[in-house]
């Protein structure tokens, strides 16, 4: 058999992945609503967000309709290795569209935040986390020399050059979840 | 104005908007029409049906300008009684006008010929004309009507034609086939969009209709014959054989269970998931609740069926009773006397007849593919049974494959533990919307599945349930909510009609289908599958209709006459059709179309009396030589040899059964008969002038 490249079998046994939901206890979609997905269930499936969706149109595979269709069927760990609601710009325009109010943006935030807690997280997210706790910018902008050179301060003029601003916001960081996860060293 | 007269012809010629004059120059055919004999006035009119439109008729026939009127335009079906009231309301006797099809049977047909349409509407006019020239004035006649109604039908849908004619005064005679009324809706648990309990507001109507002094009912009944027409239909009706005297049953249900297992056969209200006796009453709301005996089950206990014999007696020297007989505290189920096979048949009298004889639902034998031998691959119509207090596990859920053991702890009054499932699937569109079967969509089953599930999902929350969707038609009101109602409890939802059932070791059931929304095969482990089989005309309708002399279309429902603005009446004067019996629909459509159809009814009969075009046919006697050729041919039956004064037998029409059909006229080889309103001369003239054409006859 051919395995499909995503980590989701070519054939998809609803059955097993009810029963793995029974076992563990666990409902995915009640998951994702605590996470802030709360309309989830509204959702009928009818493609607007797809349609309007960048990722979609980019040839991600889970983009925000298909997503969500699969949480309704309980997947979850089908679902973990996938990069797309990691690629999710939060333009919103989804949730603009929808007629159910699903929020489907909502949805990809939250499926994220599920998959924070399985640890099953791209490195690439992981370094923004990193970043985000050292200089208060999850996409930090290189080149210091080159700052430097053209006669700029070192550091820009936002919490990186804020001692105060950078101390506080560490202080939240070290209070929120991502402490406790212990994804990234939270050391000073 | 005396038909003497000199005609004066006036030619209204119509546009129909754009249909006629965008293929048809309608200048030109008025310029033509003037220089027809007799032809004073010919005017054209965007729309001649129109206020302003009928209104150039009428002041034409005030200003005594006109006495006779041809009107060229769409089509007689529709329009002619528009136009002859028109010429009556000015004054004129409304047989003085004819009708040129220049729309139908001209433009429509000949769209892009505009040349040859024009031609060819000048001959249709020319020939309308050529007719007019020989009208004759007529009087409409009147016949009485029977206040009485045929209801053919019990379902919901029959009992409520039944009660609004009922309540309004008029005598209502119920033909029921089964035992009991109530029709399938009595199988139902519960009903969408509501979700209330199906009995519970179906048993006070039955009940209703049993006590109503208007309502004959007659249970266990078929129609065998119909003759008459509107107004005066004359109906046999067949009370099959009870074998139970229903008098002295009082519908205690003593006798129920007391077959022995060889008379015992599966139970038609639990579809098959359960064996009655050959003695029965169909379930415990039955009206009326009275107990009847299926010879084709009975196995004649004691040696004796009902042909009058005294039982056998014991060495005791006691009668020998069948177990019926012995536990019947009333007597009523007394075999010994002689009870006739064929039953009674009554005869009734009615002025209008309703249809309403309902469905039924495909078995699941057809599907191959959905393993239909297993035990729990059900039918929706068994899904009902199974969920309903009064079905075979008295509402509990259970696997169907447990049905007979846990009847058979009940029977001995045992306790045991039976398997519950933990997984249901339901799967659409079984049998509809599948050329191989119907091609029609049943309209009920997207409902009744989401129905099914929601009720079993609120009882059961661990249950996991699926149904696979071609797509979801909720097209109702409050149907939509309650789809989304649904979907948030979890019940899953897979865009895609499963392909195939595989039968696991395991007594389980494997659903192999496709999610479209996920873009992937898709497998469910099941415990129940349910199949949501079509909706069906009942095997017996053809020949109802047939009975009847109404039509069935081509999916085998009854046909209405117009669908969009008769859609309760049929070809068939004074008969009537509602509910499921016209095509698949829900309760609310069944009820509308019930109360249209009494409505109806009641509009047709309630002033006793109706007008009839004389366009039908006449004996000359004096040329009637008494061949009696026309006696049989005629279609309605209207004709008979009667003896006249000089002793000569010659024909005569009955004109209340004459239909105008005009059979008799062209066969009479005396030419004896004439058909008033398309005699000899009109129509001939009106041969000739096409035959002729472009030359016009001169008389
Ligand atoms: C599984 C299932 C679930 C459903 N659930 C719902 C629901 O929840 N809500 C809803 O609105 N609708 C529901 N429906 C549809 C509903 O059953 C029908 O709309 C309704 O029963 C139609 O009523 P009727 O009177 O036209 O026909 P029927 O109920 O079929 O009644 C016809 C009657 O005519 C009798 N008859 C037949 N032939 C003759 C004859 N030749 N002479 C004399 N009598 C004759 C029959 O014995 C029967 O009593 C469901 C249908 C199915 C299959
Ligand atoms: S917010 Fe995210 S999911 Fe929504 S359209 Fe934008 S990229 Fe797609
Ligand atoms: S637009 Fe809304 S309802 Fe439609 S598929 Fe997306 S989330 Fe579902
Ligand atoms: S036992 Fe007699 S009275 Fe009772 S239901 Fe049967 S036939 Fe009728
Ligand atoms: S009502 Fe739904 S399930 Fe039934 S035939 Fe129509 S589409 Fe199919």
């Amino acid at each position: 058999m051919i395995e499909s490249e995503e980590g989701v079998p070519n054939v998809l046994n609803l059955s097993e992945i009810a029963e793995r939901e029974r076992e563990e206890d666990e409902r995915v979609v009640e998951i994702v609503r605590e996470f802030g997905a709360e309309n989830l269930i509204y959702c009928m499936q009818c493609g607007s967000c797809a349609a309007v969706c960048p990722l979609a149109r980019v040839g991600f595979e889970w983009y925000n309709k298909k997503l969500i269709k699969a949480l309704l069927l309980g997947m979850k760990e089908e679902l973990l290795d996938d990069p797309t609601p990691w690629a999710c710009v939060a333009c919103n325009r989804c949730t603009e569209v929808c007629p159910r109010q699903v929020s489907p943006f909502e949805v990809m935030f939250a499926v994220r935040r599920m998959m924070v807690e399985e640890f099953a997280i791209p490195t690439l997210a992981i370094e923004g986390l990193r970043a985000l706790y050292e200089y208060g910018h999850a996409v930090y902008m290189t080149g210091r020399e080159a700052r430097k050179k053209v006669g700029l301060p070192e550091k820009p003029p936002s919490t990186d050059s804020d001692e105060q601003a950078l101390k506080d916001l560490k202080t939240i960081l070290k209070n929120t979840k991502l402490a406790k996860l212990g994804l990234i060293p939270m050391n000073d | 104005m005396s038909n003497d007269e000199k005609p004066r012809i006036g030619v209204y010629i119509c546009h129909c908007g754009e249909n006629i004059a965008g293929a048809v120059d309608v200048k030109a055919v008025a310029e033509f029409a003037k220089t027809l004999p007799d032809v004073v006035v010919v005017r054209d009119y965007l729309f001649m049906c129109s206020d302003p439109g009928q209104e150039l008729i009428k002041q034409d026939i005030r200003d005594g300008l006109v006495n006779r009127v041809v009107v060229a335009a769409c089509t007689p079906r529709t329009h002619e009684p528009i136009f002859r009231k028109a010429c009556e309301d000015a004054g004129l006797n409304k047989y003085y006008f004819e009708m040129a099809n220049i729309r139908d049977q001209c433009s429509w047909a000949h769209w892009h010929e505009k040349e040859k349409a024009t031609e060819k509407a000048k001959a249709i006019v020319a020939a309308a004309v050529a007719k007019a020239r020989l009208l004759e004035p007529l009087e409409d006649r009147y016949i009485e009507l029977t206040k009485e109604v045929m209801v053919i039908g019990g379902g919901i849908a029959g009992i409520f034609a039944a009660l609004d004619l009922a309540n309004a005064g008029f005598k209502v005679h119920l033909v029921e086939k089964s035992p009991s009324i109530g029709g399938n809706m009595a199988k139902l648990d519960k009903t969408f969009p509501t979700n209330d309990c199906s009995a519970c507001i179906l048993t006070p109507l039955m009940v209703e209709v049993a006590n109503h002094p208007n309502i004959n009912l007659l249970t266990y009944s078929e129609v065998e014959s119909v003759e008459g027409s509107v107004g005066n239909f004359k109906v046999k009706v067949r009370k099959k054989q009870t074998y139970v005297d229903w008098d002295k049953c009082t519908g205690c249900g003593a006798c129920l269970d007391v077959c022995p297992p060889k008379a015992r056969v599966p139970d038609e209200f639990n579809e098959g998931m359960s064996l009655r006796g050959a003695i029965y009453i169909p379930f415990p709301q039955a009206v009326p609740k009275k107990a009847v005996v299926d010879m084709d089950a009975c196995i004649k206990c004691g040696g004796r069926d009902f042909s009058g014999k005294e039982p056998r007696l014991s060495k005791s020297g006691k009668p020998i009773l069948a177990p019926c007989e012995k536990v019947c505290p009333t007597g009523a189920a007394d075999r010994t006397p002689y009870r006739d096979p064929n039953g009674e048949l009554v005869e009734l009298n009615v002025g209008a007849i309703i249809v309403a004889t309902g469905y039924k639902v495909m078995d699941k034998h057809h599907f191959k593919e959905f393993a239909p031998e297993h035990p729990n691959v059900i039918t929706a119509m068994q899904m009902e049974r199974l969920i309903s207090a009064t079905g075979p596990s008295e509402g509990k859920l259970i696997k169907p494959s447990e049905i007979p053991k846990l009847l058979e702890a009940k029977k001995k009054g045992e306790k045991v533990e039976v398997e519950k499932p933990h997984t249901i699937t339901f799967i659409s569109c079984v049998g509809s919307r599948d050329n191989r079967y119907h091609t029609y969509c049943s309209r009920v089953c997207c409902m009744y599945m989401l129905k099914q599930a929601m009720i079993l999902k609120e009882k059961y929350p661990d249950l996991d349930i699926y149904i696979f969707f071609i797509d979801v038609r909720t097209p109702g009101k409050d149907f939509d909510e309650y789809y989304m109602r649904c979907r948030q409890l979890g019940i899953k939802i897979i865009k895609g009609r499963a392909g195939g059932i595989q039968p696991l070791p395991d007594d389980r059931l494997l659903v192999k289908g496709y999610d479209a929304e996920i873009g992937k095969p898709v497998e469910v482990v099941t415990d129940i599958a349910v199949l949501a089989t079509a909706i069906e005309p009942n095997p017996t309708l053809k020949e109802l209709a047939r009975t009847l002399g109404i039509n069935v279309g081509a999916e085998g429902f009854l046909k209405e006459r117009h669908t969009k603005l008769y859609p309760v009446d049929t070809m068939t004067e004074g008969i009537f059709i509602a509910g499921c019996a016209q095509g698949p629909k829900d309760i609310p459509d069944s009820v509308a179309q019930a109360k249209a159809a009494a409505a109806s009814a009641m509009s047709l009969l309630d002033p006793g009396k109706m007008t009839v075009e004389p366009l039908i046919s006449e004996v000359n006697k004096e040329k009637c030589t008494g061949c009696g050729i026309c006696v049989p041919l005629c279609p309605y039956g209207a004709i008979s040899l009667v003896e006249c004064e000089d002793g000569k037998k010659k024909s005569e029409i009955n004109p209340a059964l004459c239909k105008g059909c005009g059979v008799c006229t062209a066969a009479c080889p005396s030419k004896a008969i004439t058909l008033h309103g398309f005699t000899y001369d009109q129509v001939l003239a009106q041969i000739k002038t096409i035959a002729r054409w472009p030359e016009i006859p001169a008389e």
